[in-house]
C-alpha cells in the first residue's frame, strides 16, 4: 500500500498531505521535512526512486510542484508514478489547466479528488471518466453560486 | 463544469489564504491566523446559532490553519455537527475536517459513529461513501469495533452500487490492516472471491487488492482465487487495447488490475493443476513478448506502464522459481533494460536482478551482465542507481567472480558518496571473507579497504581480520609481513595501527629473523605511531608492548624505558596510566615462565556467524540482506566444499530457517576448545580487578577465586554475539599460574563469570505470561523493561536497560543463558550491548527468540556492570513462555466441540481446579485469555459464563493445537480450568502457566 501522498513546492511549502497510516503529528512533521529535503536536493534527470527506511519513495516534478510518495516494500514503482500522473490528470480535468494556485485555493477539492482515486492507500477507481462523474455528480449536489455569493464573507 | 465549483463561494476562506498568502513574514502569519482563530472562537462560542454555511466556512478555515502547521484545539464539535447536515458540501466538509484531525482516541467518536451509522444506512451511495471512507481515513479500533459487521454486509450485498462496493472492499481492507482480530472471516469470504469475476472493472480492482491481503493472511481461504485470478489476468492481456475503455491508460490494457491480479499470485505456489498452470505460463510469455514489440505511443506513460506489468510479471516469475525458460527469458529482458536510457529502467533492472541472482536456474544469467553492472558503479550519475549496482555485484558473487568484483568494489570505494561508504566496506569485507581461496588476498583485501576507507571501517571490520589471522596459522606470517609494510606509511589509519598492533604483539615473531624487520624495528615502527593515536589504541599498543616484552626479551629493556617514562606513568588518562604501571611491574616481577603462561599467544575464536554479516544486517533493516549464498540452493556446495575454511557459509546455510525471514543465523554454539585461562587479551579491556592494591596483598592462592582478568576480556572480539548460549564457567587456571591467579584476584571474592548468580529474581514473571510489555526488574541502580513481539515460532524481544543513577555503569555485559536442556528447546540471540551505561541512560537489547520445541523452563538474563567500582551481578528470569507462541484460531461451536472430543485422551487432558487470586472480572478474565494467545470463542459454550479458547503452538519441530475452557464459580470464588492438547507436557505447562493469572 501506498503510506503518504506529499505534494510541495520547489521553495518546500507544503500544498497537500495525505496519510494512510496513523502517525502522531510531530513524527508527520519530521517525515515532511525529511520528504522536502531529500527530494529537493536530487538534481535532474536522476530516477525518480529513493530507498528511505524501510520504504520506497517514489516522487515526480510537475512545473513548481513536486507530487511525492512513499510506498511498501513490495509495491510497483513504475505504476505508483502513473499514479501521481493520473492524479495530475484528474486535477487537471477538473481545474482546467491546474496550477499550483488552484490547490492552495481549493484545497478541500483536491482532498476530494484523492479521496475518490485512492482510498487505504490502495487504488479505487482507475477510470478518469468514473472519477470525473462522481465528481460532478457531487458538484451537482451543492447550491448555485448565487445562493453562496448571497452570503457574508465574515 | 469548474465554473460552477471552482467558485463553490466559501468568498470568506478565499479572502483568508489570499491574506495569509500576502504575509510578508512568518510573524505576520501568525498573527493574522490568531486574528483568525479568536474570530472563530467567537463566532462558535456566541449566543447566535449559526447556519450550515458559516460553520462549514469556520471549519474550512480551520482545516486551512491546520493544514499550513499551526495546533488546532476546536471546532470539532462543529465538523461533527456538520455530518448531520443533508447539505451534501457540509456533510463532505465536515468528513474531511474528521479524517484530517481526529485521532483515533478522540471522545467524539461515538458521535461521529452515529453519523457514520446513519449514513451507511441512508442508502444513497454519495453519502455511503463519504461514511466508508471516512472509516477509513480514521480506521481506529473503535470504528473497526463498530463497523467490522457491516462494511462487509455492504460489501457483498446484491444491490450494492459499485462505486458503494469499491469503497466497501477498501475500507474493509484498511480495517483489517489495523484491527484484523475484528474482522473475521465469514461466510462473505467466499463471495468477495467471486467479485474477481464482476464486471465493473473498477470494482475488481478494489476487490484484488483486499483479497492480495487477505490471502496473505490466510492463503488456504482464498485459495480458489488463484484461477479467478488467471483467467481474469488472461482476458486482460489478451484483449485489445481499446477492449477495456477507459480502463485502458496509454493504450496499455488495466495495467493497475493487471500488477493487482500479479500480486495477487504472487501470494501463492506455481498452480497445480496443469490447465491453470500453463494458461498463466502463457500470460506470463505474452507479457515478455509485448516487451519486445515497439511501442505504441511514444509517451513516458505509455512505457511506464506497460514496464510496470512487465516487472510485476518477473517479479512473479521469481516468485515461482520454477520455470528455468522464463526465468532466464526474465533475465535477458532486464539485461536490456540495464542498459536502456531511462534511468528508472536501469535502477529498477538492478534492484530486480538481486533477487535473480538467488534463484538458482538464474543465477549464471545474471552473472553474465557483470559487465554492464561495473560499468553502471562507474557511469551512473545517480547515487541511487550505483548503490543498486553495488547491492547487485553483491548479490551475484560467488567463487568464480569475487576477486574481480571485490576489485571493482575496492576501486569504486575511493570515489563512492560518503553516505554508502560503510555499507561498501562491510559488503567488501564480508565477500573478502566468504570467497576467500588464498587468505594472503584476504589479508590484503582488508588492509586496503582500511587504506582506502580507514574511516569508515568500523570495529567488527578489524576485530574480523584479527579473529581469522589468529584462527588460521597459515597466514600469520603472511599477516605480520604484510601489516608491518604497511606501517611503513608516513601516514596511516589509526585502524591499521590497531590491526598492526595487535598482529605484530601476537605474531611479531614469525617475521623477526629477517633483519629489516627485527624486534627493535618492528617496536620502533608502532611506537612511532604511538602518539599521533587516541587513548583505545595506545592502550592496545600498550598490551602490545608487554606482549612483545615475552615475544622478545632482547627488547625488554626499551619497553620497560618507555613503560616508565613519566608520560605513561603517569598519564593523564586512568586507563593508560593503570595499564602502564602493571605492565611495568608484570614484567619485573614475574618470571619467564609465567610471562609465557600469561602472555601466550591467543587461542583461535569459535567460529559463528560473522559479525560484519551481523552487522550490514542490522544497518539495512531485516529482511533486507541476504548472505549472497543463503537462498541460492545446493549448486555451488561443491565448490565451497572444496576448502575448509568456509565454515562459516557452511554454518549459515545449515541454520536455513531463517529468523523472521531476516536470515540471521542463529548463534552457533561455540566449538568446545577449552580456552587457556591465562592468555591476556591485546585489547582495550580496562583491566580493573588488577588493582594496584592487589600487590599488597599476601600471594596465598585462594581456593575458588578465578582469574578474572582473562573471562570478560578473552571474549571480547566475539562482538557478534556478546553472549554464547550454554556458556561454561571458565575452567580452572592451571597449577602453573596459581600465583598469578592471586596476584589478578581481586579484593572481594565474586562470582565467577557465567556462573548463575546467587539468586534469580523472577517476581515478575508471572505477569508477563498474558502481556508483553511492562518493567521485569527494577532495583536502586537499575530498571529492566521489556517489550516484545512473537509471530508464529519466533519472537523479538527488546530489553532496556534504565541507568537509575547518576553515574556510569561500566563494563557492562547481559547475556541469556539457557539453562539445562532448554537450549535444546529454544535459542535465544541477544546481540551484544553497549559495555558503556551512562548516567540516567538508557539502553537496548535486542534479543532473538527461536521456540524449537515445546519447553518448560524460562531462559535468565545474566546482567554484569560496575558501578562506583563494584561488580554487580543480576540475573533475572526471562518470561519467555510457551503460550508466547500461540497463534489465536477462530472457530465455530460445531468445530470446537468436534476437535474436543478428538483430543478425549487421559493424558491429554489436564485439569486444575484453583481459587481465585484477584476479583472475578469478566473482561479482564477475557483480556487474560487473549493476552494469553488464544481466540477468545464466544457463542461456543452453553454456559455463557464460561470462556472458551482456542489456538496453536507454534514450534520449528511441531504444532500443537490447544484448546482451553474456563468456567468461574462466582459464589465460591474459584475457577476450574481445563486445557486439552495433543501433547501432554504442553498441556501441564499451559495449566500451569494459566491458573497463576486468575
Amino acid at each position: 500500500m501506498m503510506r503518504f501522498l506529499l505534494l510541495f513546492s520547489r521553495q518546500g511549502k507544503l500544498r497537500l498531505q495525505k496519510w494512510f497510516t496513523p502517525l502522531p503529528e510531530r513524527e508527520r512533521k519530521k517525515i515532511v521535512r525529511d520528504m522536502t529535503t531529500l527530494v529537493l536536493a536530487r538534481k535532474p534527470r536522476t530516477c525518480n526512486f529513493l530507498h528511505w527506511k524501510d520504504l520506497k519513495i517514489v516522487y515526480k516534478r510537475y512545473a513548481s510542484l513536486y507530487f511525492c510518495c512513499a510506498l511498501e516494500e513490495q509495491e510497483n514503482e513504475l505504476l505508483a508514478l502513473e499514479i501521481l500522473h493520473r492524479y495530475v490528470e484528474l486535477l487537471d480535468k477538473y481545474f482546467g489547466n491546474v496550477c499550483e494556485l488552484d490547490i492552495i485555493f481549493n484545497f478541500e477539492k483536491a482532498y476530494f479528488i484523492l479521496d475518490e482515486f485512492l482510498m487505504g492507500g490502495e487504488v479505487q477507481e482507475t477510470s478518469k471518466q468514473s472519477i470525473a462523474n462522481s465528481i460532478e455528480a457531487s458538484d451537482m449536489l451543492q447550491e448555485t453560486m448565487e445562493e453562496y455569493m448571497s452570503k457574508p464573507a465574515f | 463544469m469548474p465554473a460552477v465549483s471552482k467558485g463553490d463561494g466559501m468568498r470568506g476562506l478565499a479572502v483568508f489564504i489570499s491574506d495569509i498568502r500576502n504575509c510578508k513574514s512568518k510573524e505576520a502569519e501568525i498573527k493574522r491566523i490568531n486574528k483568525e482563530l479568536a474570530n472563530i472562537r467567537s463566532k462558535f462560542k456566541g449566543d447566535k446559532a449559526l447556519d450550515g454555511y458559516s460553520k462549514k466556512k469556520y471549519v474550512c478555515k480551520l482545516l486551512f490553519i491546520f493544514l499550513l502547521g499551526h495546533d488546532i484545539d476546536f471546532g470539532h464539535m462543529e465538523a461533527v455537527n456538520l455530518l448531520s447536515s443533508n447539505k451534501y458540501t457540509e456533510k463532505q466538509i465536515g468528513y474531511l475536517f474528521i479524517s484530517v484531525l481526529v485521532n483515533s482516541n478522540s471522545d467524539l467518536i461515538r458521535l461521529i459513529n452515529n453519523a457514520i451509522k446513519n449514513d451507511l444506512s441512508s442508502r444513497n451511495p454519495t453519502f455511503m461513501n463519504l461514511a466508508l471512507h471516512c472509516i477509513a481515513n480514521v480506521g481506529s479500533r473503535e470504528m473497526a469495533e463498530a463497523f467490522a459487521a457491516e462494511v462487509p454486509r455492504i460489501l457483498v450485498a446484491g444491490d450494492t452500487m459499485d462505486s458503494v462496493k469499491q469503497s466497501a472492499a477498501l475500507c474493509l481492507l484498511r480495517l483489517n490492516r489495523t484491527s484484523p482480530d475484528l474482522v473475521p472471516m465469514g461466510e462473505w469470504t467466499a463471495r468477495v472471491v467471486h467479485l474477481l469475476n464482476d464486471q465493473h472493472l473498477g470494482v475488481v480492482t478494489a476487490a484484488t487488492s483486499l483479497i492480495t491481503t487477505l490471502a496473505q493472511k490466510n492463503p488456504d481461504d482464498f485459495k480458489t482465487s488463484v484461477s479467478l485470478a488467471v483467467a481474469r489476468l488472461s482476458r486482460i492481456v489478451t484483449s485489445a487495447s481499446t477492449d477495456l475503455q477507459d480502463y485502458t491508460y496509454y493504450f496499455v490494457a488495466a495495467p493497475w488490475l493487471s500488477v493487482k491480479l500479479l500480486r495477487l499470485l504472487q501470494c501463492y505456489p506455481p498452480p497445480e493443476d496443469a490447465a491453470i498452470r500453463g494458461r498463466l505460463t502463457e500470460c506470463l510469455e505474452t507479457i515478455l513478448n509485448k516487451a519486445q514489440e515497439p511501442p505504441k505511443s511514444k509517451k513516458v506513460q505509455h512505457s511506464n506502464a506497460k514496464n510496470a506489468v512487465l516487472f510485476e510479471a518477473i517479479s512473479l516469475i521469481i516468485h515461482h522459481d520454477s520455470e528455468p525458460t522464463l526465468l532466464v527469458r526474465a533475465c535477458n529482458q532486464l539485461g536490456q533494460f540495464l542498459q536502456h536510457r531511462e534511468t528508472n529502467l536501469r535502477y529498477l533492472a538492478l534492484e530486480s536482478m538481486c533477487t535473480l541472482a538467488s534463484s538458482e536456474f538464474s543465477h549464471e544469467a545474471v552473472k553474465t551482465h557483470i559487465e554492464t553492472v561495473i560499468n553502471a558503479l562507474k557511469t551512473e550519475r545517480d547515487v541511487s542507481v550505483r548503490q543498486r549496482a553495488v547491492d547487485l555485484l553483491y548479490a551475484m558473487c560467488d567463487r568464480s567472480n569475487a576477486k574481480q568484483i571485490v576489485a571493482e568494489m575496492l576501486s569504486y570505494l575511493e570515489t563512492a558518496d560518503y553516505s554508502i561508504r560503510e555499507e561498501i566496506v562491510l559488503k567488501v569485507a564480508i565477500l573478502a571473507e566468504k570467497y576467500a581461496v588464498d587468505y594472503t588476498w584476504y589479508v590484503d583485501t582488508i588492509l586496503n579497504l582500511i587504506r582506502i576507507a580507514g574511516d569508515y571501517v568500523s570495529e567488527e571490520v578489524w576485530y574480523r581480520v584479527i579473529q581469522i589471522v589468529i584462527n588460521r596459522d597459515d597466514v600469520q606470517g603472511y599477516a605480520a609481513k604484510t601489516v608491518f609494510e604497511a606501517l611503513q606509511a608516513p601516514a596511516c589509519h589509526e585502524n591499521l595501527v590497531k590491526v598492526g598492533g595487535y598482529i605484530l604483539g601476537e605474531f611479531g615473531n614469525l617475521i623477526a629473523g629477517d633483519p629489516r624487520s627485527s624486534p627493535l624495528i618492528q617496536f620502533n615502527l608502532l611506537h612511532s605511531k604511538f602518539h599521533l593515536c587516541s587513548v583505545p589504541t595506545r592502550a592496545l599498543l600498550l598490551s602490545a608492548y608487554i606482549k612483545f616484552i615475552n615475544l622478545f626479551p632482547e627488547v625488554k629493556g626499551t619497553i620497560q624505558e618507555v613503560l616508565r617514562s613519566d608520560s605513561q606513568l603517569r598519564n593523564a588518562d586512568v586507563e593508560l596510566q593503570q595499564r602502564a604501571v602493571e605492565y611495568l611491574r608484570l614484567s619485573c616481577i614475574a618470571s619467564t615462565d609465567i610471562l609465557a603462561t600469561v602472555l601466550e599467544e591467543m587461542p583461535p575464536f569459535p567460529e559463528r556467524e560473522s559479525s560484519i554479516l551481523a552487522k550490514l544486517k542490522k544497518k539495512k533493516g531485516p529482511g533486507t540482506v541476504p548472505d549472497p549464498e543463503d537462498n541460492r540452493k545446493e549448486r555451488c556446495a561443491n565448490i565451497n566444499g572444496a576448502t575448509n575454511h568456509s565454515s562459516t557459509t557452511a554454518n549459515a546455510k545449515a541454520s536455513a530457517p531463517s529468523f523472521i525471514g531476516d536470515l540471521l543465523a542463529p548463534v552457533l554454539p561455540p566449538i568446545n576448545r577449552p580456552r587457556p585461562v591465562s592468555s591476556l587479551s591485546l585489547l582495550p579491556t580496562p583491566l580493573t580487578p588488577l588493582s594496584l592494591q592487589a600487590y599488597a596483598m599476601p600471594l596465598s592462592p585462594s581456593a575458588g577465586s578465578h582469574f578474572q582478568v582473562s573471562s570478560p576480556a578473552s571474549d571480547l572480539l566475539s562482538l557478534g554475539s556478546a553472549s554464547t548460549l550454554n556458556s561454561t564457567p571458565p575452567s580452572a587456571p592451571k597449577a602453573s599460574a596459581s600465583l598469578l591467579v592471586d596476584v589478578f584476584s581481586d579484593n572481594s571474592p565474586t562470582a565467577p563469570i557465567g556462573a548463575p548468580a546467587v539468586v534469580v529474581a523472577d517476581e515478575n514473571f508471572s505477569r508477563f505470561v498474558c502481556k508483553n510489555n511492562g518493567v521485569l526488574f527494577e532495583n536502586q541502580l537499575l530498571q529492566i523493561g521489556l517489550k516484545s513481539e512473537y509471530r508464529q515460532n519466533l519472537g523479538r524481544m527488546y530489553v532496556f536497560y534504565g541507568n537509575k543513577t547518576s553515574t556510569q555503569f561500566h563494563n557492562f555485559t547481559a547475556s541469556v543463558v539457557c539453562q539445562d536442556g532448554l537450549n535444546s528447546q529454544l535459542n535465544v540471540h541477544a546481540k551484544p550491548a553497549d559495555p558503556m551505561v551512562e548516567g540516567g541512560a538508557q539502553l537496548q537489547q535486542t534479543l532473538n527468540i527461536e521456540c524449537l520445541s515445546d519447553f518448560v523452563e524460562a531462559p535468565v538474563l545474566n546482567i554484569q556492570f560496575r558501578y562506583g567500582g563494584i561488580l554487580q551481578n543480576i540475573s533475572v528470569k526471562l518470561p519467555v513462555t510457551l503460550n508466547k507462541f500461540f497463534q489465536p484460531t477462530e472457530m465455530g461451536s460445531q468445530d470446537f466441540f468436534q476437535r474436543w472430543k478428538q483430543l478425549g485422551a487421559p493424558q491429554q487432558e489436564v485439569q486444575k481446579i484453583f481459587k481465585a487470586m484477584y476479583s472475578m472480572d469478566s473482561e479482564v478474565t477475557k483480556a487474560k485469555i487473549i493476552g494469553f494467545g488464544v481466540a477468545l470463542l464466544d457463542g461456543v459454550d452453553p454456559n455463557p459464563s464460561n470462556f472458551v479458547g482456542a489456538g496453536v503452538i507454534h514450534t520449528k519441530t511441531s504444532q500443537v493445537g490447544c484448546l482451553i475452557r474456563l468456567e468461574p464459580n462466582a459464589q465460591a470464588q474459584m475457577y476450574r480450568l481445563t486445557l486439552r492438547t495433543s501433547r501432554d507436557t504442553v498441556s501441564q505447562r499451559l495449566c500451569d502457566l494459566l491458573s497463576d493469572q486468575f
